[in-house]
Parts: C-alpha cells; sequence; structure tokens
C-alpha cells in the first residue's frame, strides 16, 4: 500500500524517443526506418498507426517497412514557434512513393530546402522533455549529391 | 444546412477589437447587448437560446456571459468550441434552433481574450497529442508550408502576399472596430520580422481580443420586434475537416471547397452574385488561395484576381471590406461571429467611411478552424447573407 502512494508521488519519466510503433532503430547499425501498417482486409497502407483501417475498419495490420527516401512536398523555416523550442527551426511535409505523406522536422540549415528536394529518413531530437533531456524521433535532410 | 424554415438576422453587435484588459466576458456580454438593443430587445426574457463560442477561455463561457444580463435561468444557453470556427459555429447553431422550430428567437455569440491568457512570443498549435505538433508544428508553418508551395508552382513572390495586407488595411482605414489600419507598403510587409518562411509578421492576422453576437430570429418576430432591416439567411453550412495520409493539392482547400460548393447549393447564390465576403483571411496566403477555393475566380487565378482590383471596393466582389483579420486581428472564438455582423453592417449601409458602394445584397462569410494532422482544418463555418427589405 505504502509502496504504491510512493509510486505515485515520484512522477514517471517522460519520454525521450518518439515513437516505438512508428520508428524503428535497428541496434546492429541498419539504418532507421518508418513502419507502415497494411491493413490485412482491405490492403489500405497508412501512416502513422490507425486505431482501425480507416478505409473498412479492418483490425489487423500487417507491418510494412517504408521508403527511407521521398520528395519534400513543401517546407518552411519557423522563427516563431512553440513555446520553448529554440528558433529556428525546419519542417516540412515528405512525400513517399508508397503514397503517403510524412510531416517531420528537416535537418540542415534554414533556407537551404526547396520544394522538391529529394530528402532521406534520418533520426535526431525534436524537442526536449518534460525533463529536460531531448526527445529522439524521425527527421528527414537532403541527400547528398 | 437544409433550412426548414426562414431565418432572419435581427441585430448585430460588436466590439473593438485589438487587446483589452477586460476578460472574454465583459466584451461578449458588450457584444451580446449590443445586438440584442440593435434588434429592438429591451428586457432579459426575449431571447429563447444561446450559443457562445470561445476557444482558450475556460468553461462555462457563455453563462459567464450571461448571468450578469439577469439571462442566466431564463433560457439553455450552450458553449460551443472548434477553435478558430467557434464564433462562426455559435451562430450556426442559434440558427439552427430559429430553423428547426425549436425557438423562434435566438443569440450567437463569439467572444476571446487572448492577451489575458497567454504567453507572448509564441504561435499558436494544435494539441500535444497531435503527432504534428508532436514535431513542432505551429499554424503559422503550416500556412507558410502553402505558401512556398503555391509560390513554387506559380512563381508568386513575397511581395504579391504583401499586397493582401496593404489592400485589407487600407480598407480597414476608416472601419472604427479594426486595430491595424491605413496605410503599410509593401516593403513595410516584407520586411517585417520574419515568422514562418515567407510570412512576416505583418503577413500574420494579430493576436487579439474581441467579441461578436448575432441575433437570429423567424420573420414575425423580426416584425414583432420591428426590426427595419432585416438579413436574411440565405446559408449557412459546417463541415468538419476530411483526413489524409496521402500526399494532396495544398494550394487548394478541400473542406473550403466542399463548404462553399454547399453554400451555393443551399442558397442558390452563385460565387458570381455575391457583392462581399468577410474570409479566413488570418495569412495572407490564405486569402489569395480562397479566391480560388471559393470559386471568385478559376484555380490558378488568384494573383490574377488581386493584381486586377476585382477584391477591393470597385470591384467583382470586395473581399475583406471590414479589413478581415489581417487588420482585426484574430481572437479564435470572437472572429466568426464578428464577421457577420461586419456584413450585416455593410448590407444596412452603416459602414460610414468603408460603406461598399452599391450598398451590398449579398454577403459571404467563410472561417476555418483549429490544426490538426491530416486536415487543412478541423473545422470550417459559412453563411450566406441576403438584404430583406
Ligand atoms: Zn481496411
Amino acid at each position: 500500500m505504502s509502496d504504491n502512494k510512493e509510486a505515485k508521488k515520484a512522477p514517471k519519466p517522460d519520454i525521450t524517443f518518439f515513437h516505438p510503433d512508428l520508428l524503428i532503430v535497428p541496434e546492429n547499425g541498419d539504418p532507421p526506418y518508418l513502419q507502415g501498417y497494411r491493413c490485412k482486409s482491405c490492403g489500405n497502407l497508412d501512416f502513422p498507426k490507425p486505431t482501425l483501417c480507416w478505409n473498412c475498419w479492418g483490425e489487423e495490420f500487417e507491418i510494412v517497412p517504408l521508403s527511407r527516401t521521398g520528395v519534400l512536398y513543401s517546407v518552411t523555416d519557423i522563427f516563431i514557434g512553440q513555446a520553448g523550442m529554440k528558433t529556428p527551426y525546419v519542417f516540412g511535409y515528405i512525400d513517399l512513393p508508397e503514397n503517403l505523406r510524412v510531416f517531420a522536422q528537416m535537418e540542415g540549415e534554414p533556407g537551404s530546402f526547396k520544394c522538391d528536394d529529394k530528402v532521406e529518413l534520418t533520426i535526431g531530437p525534436i524537442r526536449t522533455n518534460r525533463d529536460g533531456l531531448p526527445i529522439t524521433s524521425y527527421k528527414f535532410r537532403k541527400i547528398a549529391v | 444546412m437544409k433550412l426548414m424554415r426562414d431565418v432572419y438576422i435581427a441585430g448585430v453587435g460588436e466590439t473593438k477589437f485589438g487587446k483589452h484588459s477586460v476578460d472574454y466576458d465583459v466584451l461578449g456580454r458588450a457584444a451580446a447587448l449590443e445586438a440584442m438593443r440593435n434588434s429592438n430587445i429591451n428586457r432579459p426574457d426575449v431571447v429563447q437560446s444561446a450559443y457562445v463560442g470561445n476557444g482558450m477561455n475556460g468553461i462555462v463561457t457563455g453563462q459567464t456571459v450571461f448571468k450578469d444580463l439577469g439571462m442566466c435561468g431564463r433560457l439553455p444557453i450552450i458553449n460551443v468550441e472548434s477553435a478558430c470556427s467557434a464564433g462562426g459555429m455559435a451562430v450556426y447553431s442559434a440558427i439552427k434552433d430559429v430553423a428547426t422550430g425549436v425557438t423562434d428567437i435566438s443569440l450567437g455569440v463569439g467572444c476571446e481574450n487572448h492577451s489575458l491568457h497567454m504567453q507572448s512570443g509564441t504561435a499558436f498549435a494544435p494539441s500535444m497529442s497531435d503527432i504534428e505538433t508532436m514535431h513542432a508544428a505551429v499554424m503559422t508553418g503550416k500556412y507558410a508550408m502553402r505558401a512556398n508551395r503555391y509560390m513554387h508552382e506559380t512563381g508568386t513572390t513575397i511581395e504579391d502576399l504583401a499586397a493582401i495586407t496593404v489592400k485589407n488595411r487600407r480598407h480597414a482605414t476608416n472601419n472604427p472596430n479594426a486595430w491595424f489600419k491605413g496605410a503599410i507598403t509593401i516593403e513595410e510587409v516584407v520586411n517585417s520580422r520574419m515568422v514562418a518562411y515567407p510570412l512576416t509578421l505583418q503577413q500574420c492576422c494579430g493576436i487579439a481580443d474581441g467579441a461578436g453576437a448575432v441575433v437570429v430570429c423567424t420573420k414575425e418576430m423580426a416584425a414583432k420586434l420591428g426590426v427595419q432591416k432585416p438579413v436574411k439567411v440565405a446559408g449557412a453550412v459546417v463541415q468538419s475537416g476530411p483526413y489524409h495520409n496521402r500526399p494532396r493539392d495544398i494550394t487548394g482547400d478541400d473542406i473550403t471547397e466542399t463548404c462553399a460548393e454547399q453554400l451555393y447549393e443551399e442558397s442558390g447564390i452563385g460565387p458570381e452574385d455575391v457583392n462581399i465576403v468577410e474570409l479566413h483571411d488570418a495569412f495572407t496566403i490564405a486569402e489569395l488561395l480562397y479566391y480560388e477555393c471559393l470559386g471568385l475566380c478559376k484555380k490558378g487565378d488568384g494573383l490574377k484576381y488581386l493584381r486586377d482590383g476585382d477584391s477591393t471596393y470597385g470591384g467583382k466582389c470586395v473581399v475583406s471590406p471590414r479589413g478581415g483579420m489581417l487588420s482585426y486581428g484574430h481572437p479564435i472564438g470572437a472572429s466568426g461571429a464578428a464577421q457577420i455582423a461586419a456584413c450585416v453592417k455593410q448590407l444596412r449601409g452603416e459602414c460610414q467611411g468603408f460603406q461598399v458602394d452599391p450598398i451590398p445584397r449579398v454577403a459571404m462569410t467563410h472561417v476555418t478552424g483549429g490544426g490538426l494532422s491530416g486536415t487543412e482544418h478541423a473545422a470550417c463555418t459559412m453563411h450566406m447573407l441576403v438584404s430583406a427589405w
């Protein structure tokens, strides 16, 4: 009983990784990738993971690794951002060959991106958590030419 | 919505927009009282239901607005929230009560005070449970991405976008309720502080406080109250934003296009018949895209429409005659109701110093609401208003 009380008092540490269902970083050093969810009833492929298939309400999904490269559909440099975010930072919409659009922060200098740039998945800090530690998630960067 | 019987606007009220040291309830009360007096209502027991739109000021906002008017206990008060669409939705809900016969007279209010409640120097963002918000999305950035794509595809420049601010501030010059108004140059707009490239500070609506209110009723009630210039509600539409996780064209706006199409169909009024529009010009790019989405011009012709002067006084359709959100600022819960109030005043010819000439007969309002990952907006509310005298 008193143990329980103690556990309640101590705040749970905030997350430092976003989000194990969506982003896989292999331990063997292979490149990270995003996970798509293919509905086993209708074949719809979605990202991020839906509660139910939006097409048919199917509940079972096959996990499909998504392409690590895509096209930057649009992008912007943010100079006045969310409370607590260090500025400037850059985010954009990345279109993947699987006919999926992903919103993500970009790794690279503000002013260095333009629409239709070829980009690739990487990982990096996206914000600071409640404990002051960086949260790692997927980001995209320009493919070196 | 299908209007099951005719609904008329009896009266409207609005406060000045800008920074206020009094809270949302004082603002909402002032606008509501003005709207009721404007409808020749001089007692607390006339209005039969009230809807109050508010975004961020807390709970039981409507009851807080009305308790000091002796109205609580006499009518149902329902609080409405859908971020920037809240005020428009409150009026929509009041219209619905009258249209369905639930009441003969109802009141829609939108009110908001941001400056007493918000940390300055930060940008609006949807809730942290949203996957895009987690990745540091802000509303300015989502519009900035639309701007960058539009510029990429059409060759539009930042100077072109800035011309929207210049136009709307000019419209607002003599409007006593507008906040930022008068002459500003393209250079001043472009050289103001960068917020989210290519949107500079002067291309973004200010974070303001204010309120608007609209009394709606049946034809019989309008006559009974002795309303001289009743404005007919020819159409009222609310939509929720469709969700996508697939590539789509963000230089369009699916929810606005759907909403407009429905409004035109239900009202039997086409875009070519609309004389004035107050739309969601929270950012310069938005007004430019909405010329196209609302069918005021063809897809891709937005910039030409602006440059040809079609959207200003003397043009085909005066867009943002009150100065729009770029002049009023945008208290999110208030704007939708205030747009309707401003349009009614134009239709009634009460806008000395900024009256559209000839006096318009048909006005349209458009307000979107809220960010949510995978949608352009979480909500959209539109109204079509016609002179009925
Ligand atoms: Zn399915």
